[in-house]
């Protein structure tokens, strides 16, 4: 049996039946419901932060991103719903997820999303304001979005493969001893 | 159901099923084209309600093609899942209730780009009503699309 020095799978799991999170899961309606908010979650997270991206990487022109960045509270609502069905999720059967070769890709991609999006609020969110609608965006600010469009849609591939990727059959832990 | 049987013994439909890759490179295309397809339409359906007003109206036409390519992924993908499980989709009743939620949507959608997008403003109040009504419907196909995985009576016609 291999031990994992970082996450307890079974602590996890008596917190979720603690909570009630694992009898909503496993209720008639409660995993459809969760992957109905997850799915709608991405779609608004697509709608708006994705949209921006292809008007920040070129193909899409004529929009002030000033303007259309309004559209980013209801990416964040969106990243809201996914984020908490995910957990509940997880939480739910966290042996499937945390060792799932799917789901940690899923993750790492999800970090290069958070990670590409701080960058670009620091470097270059100032200057893409200041652009009119007709004017094409920087190089630097290009990149910031094609990397995010990049790793979102990577996040939704990899998060459909998990069920091919289920502990036991697979189980990666490179952190465990 | 014989013409489901006939279906399912076809070389696509095995394929789709006994492939280890097939399927989930399906699901994969079928999850991009959604989320592509029911983006636009939320930013479409939120700029016409009046979010990022800022942002030129008639440009938001610049998102039709991004729908277009999110739809062509899905229609494809999605004929080659239906080709693998035929009965599991076309006896389920949730089924056709997506396709009424998406079709619905994408004429709501066809007329907001003649209508409203071709136009500029001012956006008249039809043109909120639809823009409501579409991002309702764009929902409602998700959901009932994810559905599909928990409501179906029979996997195959042999079930």
């Amino acid at each position: 049996m291999v031990q994992d020095p970082i996450f307890d799978p079974v602590a996890i799991l008596v917190w979720g039946i603690d909570a009630g999170v694992f009898d909503f899961m496993n209720s008639r309606w409660g995993w459809p419901i969760a992957e109905i908010v997850h799915f709608t979650g991405i779609c608004l997270l697509i709608g708006a932060v994705g949209m921006f991206d292809l008007r920040m990487v070129g193909l899409v022109r004529g929009l002030s991103l000033k303007a259309l960045h309004r559209l980013v509270p209801f990416g964040v609502l969106g990243f809201g719903l996914s984020a908490a069905s995910g957990l509940m999720f997880v939480v739910a059967a966290p042996d499937q997820y945390l060792y799932n070769p799917a789901w940690q890709v899923k993750m790492a991609l999800l970090a290069v999303a958070g990670l590409n999006m701080a960058l670009f609020y620091l470097v270059a969110s100032r200057r893409v304001a200041l652009l009119g609608p007709d004017d094409s965006p920087p190089v630097a600010a290009r990149l910031f979005a094609a990397v995010s469009l990049a790793s979102w849609f990577g996040v939704i591939a990899a998060g459909r493969v998990i069920t091919a990727f289920r502990p036991p059959s697979w189980f990666w832990c490179a952190w465990c001893a | 159901m014989a013409a489901l049987a006939w279906i399912e013994q076809t070389r696509l439909s095995l394929f789709v099923r006994e492939d280890f890759y097939a399927y989930f490179v399906l699901l994969i295309f079928h999850a991009w084209g959604m989320a592509l397809l029911v983006g636009g339409g939320v930013a479409v359906s939120l700029r016409v309600l009046g979010i990022a007003s800022g942002a030129r109206l008639e440009r938001f036409r610049g998102f039709l093609p991004a729908m277009w390519l999110g739809a062509g992924l899905a229609v494809v993908s999605g004929l080659g899942l239906l080709a693998g499980y035929p009965a599991k989709a076309l006896t389920n009743w949730v089924f056709a209730l997506k396709f009424a939620c998406l079709i619905g949507a994408a004429v709501l959608v066809a007329r907001i780009a003649r209508e409203v997008l071709a136009r500029g403003e001012p956006v008249p109040p039809r043109g909120r009503l639809m823009a409501a009504a579409a991002l309702a419907l764009w929902l409602g196909g998700v959901a009932c699309g994810k559905l599909l995985l928990y409501t179906n009576s029979i996997l195959l016609t042999t079930d």
